[in-house]
């Protein structure tokens, strides 16, 4: 039984990442780590598929990215959140309330 | 021939750019799994399983780098710009050969517009949703 795996909602790992960056900005190694902890192994992401979600989320102006130097003295990449990704989480964060409240009441209908 | 190699140059420091950035996930990966007790070719082995497809990865990212890449920004202004001094052009000139030369550039920048958004479309095609993307939940005993 352990690890069996379950596709989750579109767009939850961009959700996932914009609630990662609206408290500092991180690279792409630190966001995957950070949701692996908060989510205490519960929720897995290939680290891979992080990078194109990503690359989109600048593309759409919610997240912007600068090269800086790691923990470890190393040049990587950091992303930020924008403005618009600020409002896009808060969109998001409410979104997914809702969804979540509608799919709670039908279980406990049925 | 200079705005193809700018774009060429463009594209390779995009290239090179996200290789730099993706190695840097796999080698912090490999760092980990070495402190946790493993071998460095165990932890070479199980951090390329951890990211997935790293080829795949990073051309997802190259074609999106490219599309919202500042070169094509500069040439989105610049054929908004071409449209509008072709527009001024034909509608403040009654000399039939200068508004001509007007409706050529309106035409020019249309039409370098729509090569832009058919490149984008085409590049944009094999691009994963997030639905692609492995995102998924563990369910422990």
């Amino acid at each position: 039984m352990a690890n069996e795996r379950t596709d989750l909602m579109q767009g939850t790992l961009e959700l996932l990442i914009l609630n990662t960056l609206a408290r500092e900005s991180m690279h792409g190694y630190g966001i995957v780590q950070r949701i692996h902890e908060a989510a205490e192994d519960l929720l897995k992401v290939e680290d891979g598929s992080l990078y194109p979600a990503l690359y989109r989320m600048e593309e759409r102006g919610w997240i912007k990215s600068e090269w800086g130097v790691s923990d470890n003295n190393r040049r990587a990449k950091f992303y930020k959140l924008t403005r618009a990704g600020q409002k896009q989480l808060e969109a998001e964060r409410a979104n997914w309330r809702r969804i979540s409240k509608a799919v709670t009441k039908i279980l406990q209908a049925t | 021939m200079i705005a193809r190699l700018l774009k060429h140059l463009d594209h390779r420091k995009i290239a090179c750019e996200v290789d730099e950035e993706l190695r840097f996930h796999v080698e912090m990966l490999q760092q980990k799994y070495t402190r946790h007790g493993m071998s460095p070719a165990e932890a070479k082995v199980a951090a390329q399983k951890r990211f997935g497809n790293f080829e795949r990865v990073r051309n997802q990212c190259v074609q999106i780098g490219r599309r919202s890449s500042p070169l094509q920004h500069v040439l989105r202004i610049s054929l908004i710009l071409l449209a509008f001094t072709g527009l001024l052009i034909s509608s403040l000139n009654s000399n039939f050969r200068v508004a001509r030369i007007g409706t050529v550039l309106i035409a020019i920048a249309v039409l370098g517009r729509l090569l832009l958004y058919v490149r984008g479309l085409s590049s944009a095609s094999f691009l994963p949703t997030t639905k692609e993307t492995s995102l998924s939940l563990s369910q422990k005993p």
